[in-house]
């Protein structure tokens, strides 16, 4: 073959890493990605000797975003990205074949690459149901992904749809979407974002490939190089809500100070994401930048945690606008009314009570006075 | 008779998950079912929600055409209500579907259309000298040196010598309807690597208003950012210098790369100006106010209907009348109350899961019954075409000048007569010619913004109507738009400040639809017959026409023969 | 027939003082923690200052959430402790009806304090049945305010403590979830206190016994026929 372009060892090499360095490399790769010892050698042999690692990147229930945002990416840019990082055997969005020889270059991906392969995965699995809720080439979407994370060496569950289930496992969740990591049987790297951040996505990518294997993740599987803070903590806005100063509605005078948008509705106080630190398209801003809260995409369920303009959610079965705080009140002023008529029924029969001990005509004698001190 | 049998599965480059059979005699197709295969239930989950939210659910319909769902979405929330939002709100509007239009359109002609036209291995033989002369005979663009062009050269051969071809493995290259010289083909391939990059900055524009892209917010009764120009935590000057600037590139682009290059590509392929037509209805809501939601006559590009490709008379389209705007689920995995047979206006719309087609995994769909997730829409139970053409057609016959001179100007150039815009060809270029329409417009409603905030009004958001209990206890509300891909409509009922109802009329359901219960096909089905197939093995025409409308749903397409069977190995019988 | 009833009333330590001591510190953070919770959940604009870095005092109403949610946390855990070291009054099976008696006594509870029927029931010295039985789910819900408290203070925090207590993030579904949940919980307090503090005036409104005082001082006053009645 030839080899005008430097391998994952060369690389690694001319960085001026030693044959040991890369092989330990290998290892850990391995390890992370949860291959059996066994396997080593293929990864290493694969690292050697193949310039680009081969990628799928596989589509369910989703809207494209994920792939969109992973476009977006400035840095590295994507078309570095597809030239020189990875070799993106499959993704329905971009490849230039389709049909009979799309399916092929899939196949020969998993075929000949087994154990070697990165898995990416865009939207969510409708799980049961026979699958019909999303097929694809006359196969159910769970087939597929069980086949194609059978072999694979990575798997990264691309956005809130793989990681979650995002808004089609929103309430009722009607065709039962399903995120990956409950789908298969093996470690998921998932990054969730609706969709995620693109360098975040590039930034995990190349986590992988270049700065040693898998990134390390959080108890949810996420990568804690940027999913282990909240927005909040990271905002920029942050002093004005320890200050105590609040957008009361969107476009007042706080607004266009640029005040802290807690009190419209705003999810950077539970939701981990990069967004407050890496931002948006290169930089350019973020939501709570441009005025608008957070939403929580990236947080498992977000959907349901609506009216997304206030911080409280609403209470299911109470209507729109009760949260729990008009409910509690409700609530306490039925205790307090409970509580009065009770005080009144006692009030009566502390009155029995007087009268009975009066009628019993208790007299309190000098002797029992002085008796009781 | 020979019968060819083929497949192609799954069809890339575009959004979503679609399904198309069609039956193929003598190397022309003569019948094709389109089935959308993937459903999320986004209609069953907006209910009983606050309506106010709904722009961010219906947004997750797509991330390609991100934003039209929210605009659709807070304009009938809008609507229903009783809300005009401000005029800088009207106007950053604007400039971020305008924006979304450019970058879309131009993703879609070199990302995911350009592969079917382009022989990307044909470039490697390309005298980088002779393509630098045509660059540079066909536009300003800087970089158009010869040494550009050997540069790309190079890297493409080296990529493609690694031996690991990646989203161009197993691609049509060397097939008989490929028809570029090399040195436009080396042009393209460059190209296609210059959009990629400049793409992403387009939508920085997004960034600034909505703070992110994909899916920047959307705001009921205006938008999310605030303006001060006294103030570095608002759209200050510095913000709106860096969309000026956007929009400069972007204008620069479309005019320097996209248009010469499609005017370049195009002559190569005027036989597809007979291809792929077929559809007689056409449908545009219109869209770009200047002057309010509600004054259709100050729209950009106007509201209307071409009925029979009549060029003449533009129909009125009232989204509102019930007996105008239908859905039907003949043939569609839903079931209505009122039985099968039944059209639906979406007020009354119902969403019903019914799966009644085979189980995976599976070779062929029942097509004589309900085939497709997707239901199928009719004005006055008539199919229509929707999207670029549909837009341009509308806006030539309602005789916007500028949609006539750029219209009749390129045909001029490419010399086909008016019935070519009734094709494959006409809607590929119809895309890029309201492009080039659009970015003009989006500095012009950029220059506005800056004159209305130099004037004084900074307002962006109207907090009136914003809390439910200043609604009326029942309501409905349509939000009409145009997306990229054609005119899309969002509906909604609400009741006690929740939503009762919510239904989402979008473009691909008008053109990748089933047929309705009467037979009639839509755009998808009946632009693909006719359509032949040079290479039985690579029948990258039907790519071409299935692209060219730009589908919002990842599709696969499949052909079988007249008996019904699927068979994977190609042989002619 | 006698003309005078003699009703000899005699003292018992109850409430001993590390009882009184919890109770007061209790109640003291259990306020704080709901007006600072109030507020977080629902902030005023209060103070305005030109430049957001001028005032910190929503960053201090976090903070006094925070010191008292400790201090309510450890309050909470020698109360736990002296369930096992106490007296007979403050001990845990006050709180748990193992036996049936304690049941039965549940009912004559509700019958006398509740419907108001047949005032001629006995009545306990320390907690009535009913009463520690109440407790011991205000206890559940303390210990559910802690550990979501923690859970979400985890996250601004390197301390060990509220670590441990991050795995019911994802058991609750994310930050939002448990946050809404531990708002939700400050009204259970809020109503517990509307009645414990009636129900405490009530007692001594009709019993007579000192009920109010008793956790200041720790005596309650009983008629002498009950404690001898009383093992």
């Amino acid at each position: 073959m030839p080899k005008e372009m430097p391998t994952m060892r060369e690389a690694i090499e001319s960085k001026g890493y030693s044959r040991r360095d890369f092989l330990k490399y290998c290892s850990a790769a391995a390890a992370i990605l949860g291959i059996e010892a066994a396997g080593l050698p293929s990864i290493v042999r694969a690292f050697e000797t193949k310039p680009r690692p081969p990628v799928i990147w596989l589509h369910f229930q989703e809207c494209t975003c994920c792939s969109e945002s992973f476009i977006r990416s400035t840095h590295p840019i994507v078309a570095d990205v597809i030239f020189d990082y990875l070799s993106l055997d499959y993704t329905e969005t971009l490849m230039a074949a389709a049909g009979h020889q799309a399916e092929k270059s899939y196949q020969d991906t998993i075929k000949n690459y087994a154990g070697q392969y990165i898995l990416l995965v865009e939207g969510s699995i409708p799980a049961g149901n026979d699958g019909v809720f999303c097929m694809i080439g006359g196969r159910s979407a769970e087939q597929i992904i069980q086949e194609a994370a059978k072999d694979a060496a990575a798997v990264i569950a691309w956005g809130s749809c793989a990681s979650n289930g995002c808004v089609q496992n929103a309430n009722p969740n009607p065709t039962n979407a399903t995120p990956i990591h409950k789908i298969i049987n093996k470690p998921v790297i998932n990054v969730p974002g609706c969709p995620p951040i693109a360098d975040v996505m590039t930034g995990v990518i190349t986590h992988l490939l270049v700065y040693g294997g898998s990134p390390e993740l959080d108890s949810q599987g996420r990568p804690k190089e940027f999913y282990s803070r909240r927005v909040h903590d990271t905002c920029y806005r942050r002093p004005y809500y320890d200050a105590g100063m609040f957008v009361e509605s969107f476009d007042d005078e706080n607004a266009r100070k640029g005040y802290c948008l807690y009190k419209v509705g705003c999810r950077g106080p539970v939701t981990y994401n990069a967004c407050s630190v890496t931002k948006w398209n290169g930089g350019v801003s973020y939501p709570i930048q441009s005025g608008h809260g957070c939403i929580g995409c990236s947080e498992n369920g977000f959907w349901d945690n609506g009216p997304f303009y206030q911080h409280l959610a609403s209470f299911p079965g109470f209507g729109i606008e009760s949260t729990a705080d008009t409910i509690g009140t409700a609530v306490g002023v039925a205790a307090t009314a409970g509580v009065a008529a009770h005080a009144i029924v006692a009030n009566i029969r502390k009155r029995k009570l007087v009268k009975e001990l009066k009628d019993e005509s208790v007299e309190i004698n000098d002797e029992d006075k002085g008796g009781n001190s | 008779m020979a019968t060819k049998r083929i497949v192609v599965d799954p069809v890339t480059r575009i959004e979503g998950h679609l399904r198309v059979e069609a039956v193929v005699e003598n190397g022309i197709i003569t019948d094709a079912f389109s089935s959308g295969t993937m459903v999320r239930g986004l209609e069953i989950i907006l209910k009983g929600r606050d309506p106010r939210d709904a722009w961010a659910f219906t947004q997750r319909a797509c991330g390609v055409c991100t934003t039209v769902h929210a605009l659709a979405s807070v304009r009938t929330v809008e609507d229903a209500v009783g809300i005009s939002v401000p005029k800088n709100a009207e106007l950053i509007r604007n400039i971020m579907e305008a924006a979304l239009y450019v970058q879309d359109h131009v993703v879609h002609f070199y990302h995911l259309h350009a592969l079917d036209w382009v022989d990307v291995v044909s470039a490697l033989s390309a005298d980088p000298k002779e393509t630098s002369r045509i660059a540079q005979s066909i536009s300003h663009w800087p970089k158009s040196s010869v040494g550009y062009f050997k540069d790309v050269a190079t890297r493409l051969k080296t990529f493609v010598e690694s031996g690991q071809l990646g989203i161009f493995a197993n691609g049509y290259w060397g097939h008989k309807a490929m028809k570029l010289p090399p040195e436009i083909n080396l042009l393209a391939v460059a190209h296609y690597l210059e959009a990629l990059e400049w793409q992403k900055e387009i939508v920085k524009i997004h960034a600034i208003f909505g703070g992110k892209n994909p899916h920047p917010n959307y705001l009921v009764g205006g938008v999310p950012c605030s303006i001060n120009l006294n103030e570095v935590n608002a759209i200050n000057s510095e913000r709106l210098n860096h969309v000026s600037k956007l929009i400069t590139d972007a204008m620069q682009f479309v005019n320097q790369v996209y248009i010469p290059d499609l005017m370049a590509i195009a002559p190569y392929y005027k036989d597809w100006g007979a291809i792929g037509g077929g559809m007689e209805n056409f449908l545009c809501y219109g869209d770009f106010p200047t002057h309010g939601y509600n004054q259709t006559d100050s729209f950009k590009f106007p509201r209307g209907i071409i009925l029979g490709q009549n060029l003449n008379e533009v129909v009125e389209v009232d989204a509102r009348d019930p007996q105008q705007i239908k859905e039907y689920i003949k043939h569609s995995w839903y079931k209505y109350g009122a039985g099968d047979e039944a059209g639906l206006h979406p007020w009354e719309g119902e969403t019903e899961f019914n799966f009644t087609g085979p189980k995976p995994p599976f070779d062929q769909l029942d097509v004589q019954n309900k085939y497709s997730w997707i239901k199928t829409p009719r004005w006055k139970d008539k199919a229509m075409e929707v999207g670029p053409l549909s837009r341009m057609l509308v806006a030539y016959a309602a005789g916007v000048t500028e949609v006539q001179d750029i219209v009749n100007d390129t045909l001029a150039r490419l010399n086909v007569p008016v019935g070519a815009l009734f094709s494959t060809l006409g809607r590929t270029a119809a895309r890029g010619l309201e492009t080039k329409l659009i970015v003009g417009w989006l500095k012009g409603f950029f220059d506005d913004l800056v004159t209305n905030v130099k004037a004084g009004d900074t307002t962006t958001f109207t907090k009136e109507k914003w809390e439910p209990s200043s609604w009326p206890q029942s309501c409905e509300g349509v939000g009409m738009t145009e997306a990229p891909r054609g005119a899309l409509a969002h509906f909604i009922k609400i009741n006690s400040g929740k939503i009762e109802n919510y239904q989402l009329v979008v473009p691909t359901t008008w053109n990748a639809s089933p047929r309705d219960p009467s037979g009639q096909k839509s755009a998808y089905e009946t632009a693909l017959i006719g359509t032949p197939i040079a290479d039985k093995d690579m029948p990258l025409e039907i790519l071409r026409t299935i692209h060219s409308f730009d589908p919002c749903l990842a599709c696969s397409v499949h052909l079988y023969d007249p008996d019904g069977k699927h068979i994977h190995d190609i042989k002619v019988v | 027939m006698e003309q005078t009833q003699k009703a000899i009333y005699r003292r018992i330590y109850v409430w001993e003082f590390p009882v009184r001591l919890y109770h007061w510190i209790n109640g003291f953070t259990i306020l704080f923690l709901i007006i600072t919770g109030f507020l977080i959940g629902n902030p005023l604009q209060l103070f305005y200052a030109n430049e957001a870095y001028q005032q910190y005092w929503f960053g201090t109403v976090r903070f006094i959430h925070f010191v008292s949610a400790f201090i309510f946390f450890f309050n909470f855990l020698v109360r736990i402790y002296w369930g096992f070291v106490g007296n007979q009054f403050a001990r845990w099976t006050n709180f748990i009806p193992l036996k049936k008696a304690r049941w039965k006594e549940i009912v004559n509870v509700l019958k006398v304090d509740v419907l108001q029927v047949d005032p001629s029931m006995r009545i306990e010295i320390g907690h009535n049945a009913l009463a520690g039985f109440i407790y011991f789910f205000s206890f559940l819900a303390f210990a559910f305010q802690s550990v979501t408290g923690f859970a979400l203070y985890a996250a601004n925090s390197q301390s060990f403590l509220p670590k441990l207590f991050t795995w019911v993030i994802p058991l609750m579904g994310g930050d939002f979830a448990v946050r809404q949940w531990h708002h939700i919980f400050m009204w259970v307090f809020i109503i517990f206190i509307i009645i414990h503090i009636y129900l405490v005036f009530y007692h001594d409104y009709i019993e007579g016994r000192g009920t109010t005082s008793s956790m200041v001082g720790g005596w309650k006053f009983e008629k002498d026929e009950n404690i001898n009645n009383d093992e």
